[in-house]
Parts: C-alpha cells; sequence; structure tokens
C-alpha cells in the first residue's frame, strides 16, 4: 500500500456505528476487501481508516425462513452464497451469479455485499438479486431503514448510503424463491474477467423480470412483463432501458447486440 | 498493531504496519519469501496461501486481518527435505518452467484436493482459474493434479490433450 492508513476491526455494532458516525468521509469499510485494497493501491481512494467489519459479531450470516426468505450478512462471501444448499435449492441464479465472479480466490473474500455496495455498473450479483426482489437493510447509529435494491443504486459507483451508513443485510423475498432463471456473462476469455454485458432473465407465477448490467450507469432492473409477452416486446423493454457506452472492454453496439442474443436465449430457457 | 498469527505451524507475535499486507508481512517481516508478489491487484494467483484453510490472494488481504488466523504458505509443503506429493507431482509432470505461478498454483491445487480428492479436468480448471502461468500452458498442471490425485497412469501421462 502507497498510503497510510488506521485499521480497527470493532466487535460490535455500536462500535461499528460509533466509528464511521465519528470519522464520516475519511472512513472505508472493508469487508472482502477486493474492491478496495485495489481502489486504495490505486489512489483513487485515500481513505485515513479501513475499517474491518469481518468481526462483527453474526456478520457473516446466510440463514434462510419461510417467513423472511434469504438473508446475507455483510461478512458472507460469494463462495458462501455459492455453496450454500439453500440458495442452490430456492435461489439457483444467485449461485449462477455467483460462480461468474472473479476467481475463486477472490471468491473466497469477496463478499455478496460489497459487491451490491460498491455499486459497480457490472456487479455480477446485481442482475440476479435485481430479478429477485432483494432489499438493501441499511443501518447506521441514527437507525435503520430499508430500500429495494432497484432504487439502491444512483450512478456508477454511487448508492443512497450516507458516509455512516453501511448495509446490514441483503435479504431476498420468500415470495422469489423457485423463481426459474439464469444469468449470462459475456466475457472476453474463459476465466477470470468483469462482463462486457450481463443478463438475467427470471420467470415466477407469470411475471417475468430482466436484469442487465454492464448497459447503464447503474445495472437495471425491467419489470411488469409477462409470461405472454413475446420475445420481441421482451427485447424491446430491454433496448428501452439501457444506455450501454463503448470502454476498453468493448463497443456500445456490442453491448446492445449481445444483451438482446441473452435475452432471447435466456427467454427460451425459462419458458 | 499488536498481533497474533499462525503461520506455518509457528505463532508469530508481533507489530503489525496497519496499511501493510499479509503479503508483505509474509515476505518482508517474516521473510518467508516463497510465495510470490506477481500483480498486486488480485489478478494473477502468485501469492495465495491458504487462510484459516482457505485459498486467498495474500495481496488482498491486510495483514492485520490475519490477527488470530491461521496461515499456510508454500514453506509448509515440503518437510524433512522432501517434496509434497503435489510439488513431487509437478515435477513428474514438468508443470513448471520458470517457476513464479508454482507456489500459487501448489496452494490452489492444496486447498481443492481438500475439499475434492478426485477432482474432473473442468473442476481443476475451475480450483486454478485464479492462477496465471505464462511458460507451461496449463496442460501440464491439470496433468499434475490428475496424477497426486490418482487418476493419471504411466501409460497415459503426456497422452492428455484438454486445453
Amino acid at each position: 500500500m502507497n498510503d497510510l492508513f488506521k485499521y480497527r476491526a470493532p466487535t460490535s455494532r455500536a462500535e461499528l456505528f460509533s466509528l464511521l458516525a465519528a470519522h464520516g468521509e475519511g472512513a472505508r469499510i472493508l469487508a472482502g476487501g477486493t474492491d478496495l485494497l485495489v481502489d486504495i493501491r490505486s489512489g483513487l481512494v485515500r481513505p485515513e481508516l479501513v475499517i474491518n467489519l469481518k468481526k462483527v459479531e453474526d456478520f457473516s450470516e446466510l440463514t434462510w425462513s419461510q417467513s423472511e426468505g434469504l438473508i446475507i450478512g455483510p461478512a458472507t462471501t460469494v463462495n458462501d452464497v455459492l455453496h450454500d444448499a439453500k440458495v442452490r435449492d430456492c435461489y439457483p441464479l444467485l449461485a449462477d451469479c455467483a460462480l461468474t465472479i472473479a476467481s475463486h480466490q477472490l471468491r473466497n473474500r469477496a463478499t455478496v455485499i460489497g459487491n451490491i455496495a460498491h455499486a459497480s455498473p457490472g456487479a455480477d450479483m446485481a442482475p440476479g438479486l435485481l430479478c429477485l426482489g432483494a432489499r438493501v437493510q441499511i443501518a447506521s447509529q441514527r437507525g435503520r431503514r430499508e430500500v429495494p435494491l432497484k432504487d439502491f443504486f444512483t450512478g456508477v459507483k454511487r448508492t443512497v448510503l450516507s458516509h455512516d451508513e453501511i448495509v446490514e443485510a441483503i435479504t431476498v423475498p420468500p415470495g422469489t424463491a423457485g423463481s426459474r432463471g439464469s444469468y449470462r456473462k459475456l466475457k472476453r476469455i474463459d476465466g477470470h474477467d468483469l462482463a462486457l454485458v450481463g443478463v438475467a432473465v427470471t420467470s415466477k407465477d407469470g411475471a417475468v423480470r430482466v436484469g442487465i448490467g454492464s448497459a447503464a450507469p447503474t445495472p437495471l432492473l425491467i419489470e411488469g412483463l409477462t409470461d405472454a409477452d413475446p420475445a420481441d416486446a421482451v427485447v424491446a423493454a430491454a433496448r428501452e432501458a439501457i444506455r450501454p457506452i463503448s470502454d476498453l472492454r468493448c463497443s456500445k453496439e456490442y453491448r446492445e447486440y449481445m444483451i438482446e442474443v441473452f435475452v432471447r436465449r435466456l427467454l427460451e430457457e425459462v419458458r | 498493531m499488536w498481533m497474533s498469527v499462525e503461520v506455518n505451524g509457528h505463532i508469530y507475535e508481533r507489530e503489525v504496519t496497519e496499511h501493510w499486507t499479509l503479503l508483505r508481512f509474509l515476505r518482508e517481516d517474516l521473510e518467508l519469501t516463497g510465495t510470490k508478489d506477481g500483480c498486486s491487484a488480485g489478478e494473477c494467483g502468485a501469492c495465495t496461501v491458504m487462510l484459516n484453510g482457505e485459498a486467498v490472494n495474500a495481496c488482498m488481504v491486510l495483514a492485520a486481518e490475519a490477527d488470530g488466523a491461521t496461515v499456510e504458505t508454500i514453506e509448509a509443503e515440503a518437510a524433512k527435505g522432501e517434496l509434497s506429493e503435489i510439488q513431487a507431482a509437478f515435477a513428474r509432470n514438468y508443470a513448471v518452467q520458470c517457476g513464479y505461478c508454482t507456489a500459487g498454483m501448489v496452494m490452489s491445487v492444496r486447498e481443492l484436493l481438500r475439499h475434492n480428492p478426485k477432482p474432473t479436468v473442468a473442476e481443476i480448471k475451475e480450483g486454478i482459474e485464479g492462477n496465471l502461468c505464462r511458460c507451461t500452458g496449463y496442460q501440464q498442471i491439470i496433468e499434475a493434479v490428475l496424477d497426486v490425485s490418482g487418476q493419471i497412469t504411466n501409460e497415459t501421462r503426456g497422452g492428455l490433450k484438454y486445453v
């Protein structure tokens, strides 16, 4: 690391929240660290304090209940979700998304909530969680609030979180358990790469939902579609929603084209 | 920060610089230089070590995060002058050329075999997807893993065309 910072590893929520409240913008949360340490090393962020939240009691929880659905804690890693029997049973789409993230070593560290809270337009967990109606549980010293995931992202690496807040859990409602659907991620190589585009499609009780990553400043959710809609209508809705750009990974036109290809293929799978 | 960490069966208690990575701590403080520094960004896997039994990139972990943890590095593989079975299989199958990726590869394979003693070729590829090798190609490495897991014989050695 080029820059000096202090490190703290609180063990209680109260201690964590008071550190965040006291340090404001100068503090950064360290969960898996797979984005933060890269950003610090490149000078993109220069925190005065790094707060490791993995030692906070029950932050590694990953539980499922009929009434609450799936609860993912702040220290739950991508591999925890990937290997969880209940996830594979009720929300196999999430295991699909998880497997596409980076490499095995990084998945052992990277957290699901970190992937969401970092708010990269290409966050691989986002399309699946959006389709499954995930909700974001936000907490701070001031109290708690809940935001639907589709309203959580506000721009490239921007969210509704204030500096003193953390995502205390992501919940996936029991109502979307058993949704059919999967995730397609376009990469330049078969191994470890960021998404050129990522598309998830689900179908449950006649409702079709499409989640798209790397196609706009934030991950997108397209709702209000049904099993009766022809593929052309679903593609048209996706085209209407996306705002892709050309960048070092590929052109805007290629993104538009591949999103259409993936939407059509995934629709065929769920129908 | 004062910390205590178990590395390769030895307990180290010492002051650690709070912004140092686990990789720098292992190499510069404990002088365990078998773990290599490749990209420093979690891309290449050369610095793979085991943290509480899970393969991680040591460049993506702060040393301070290892407080109270158990770390295993490549130095724990060979014992009493004998190569470990994974290292011996790498040697037997010519899975090493320059050697820079090897320490990390061996650690990834160690974790893979703990969970999955007879991995398929697809599972081996997934297990080492975070480790880049720029010399030998991956075929010999995959063969070494098949060998150490008892899935290759002298007759089939070198005859695999997977990659």
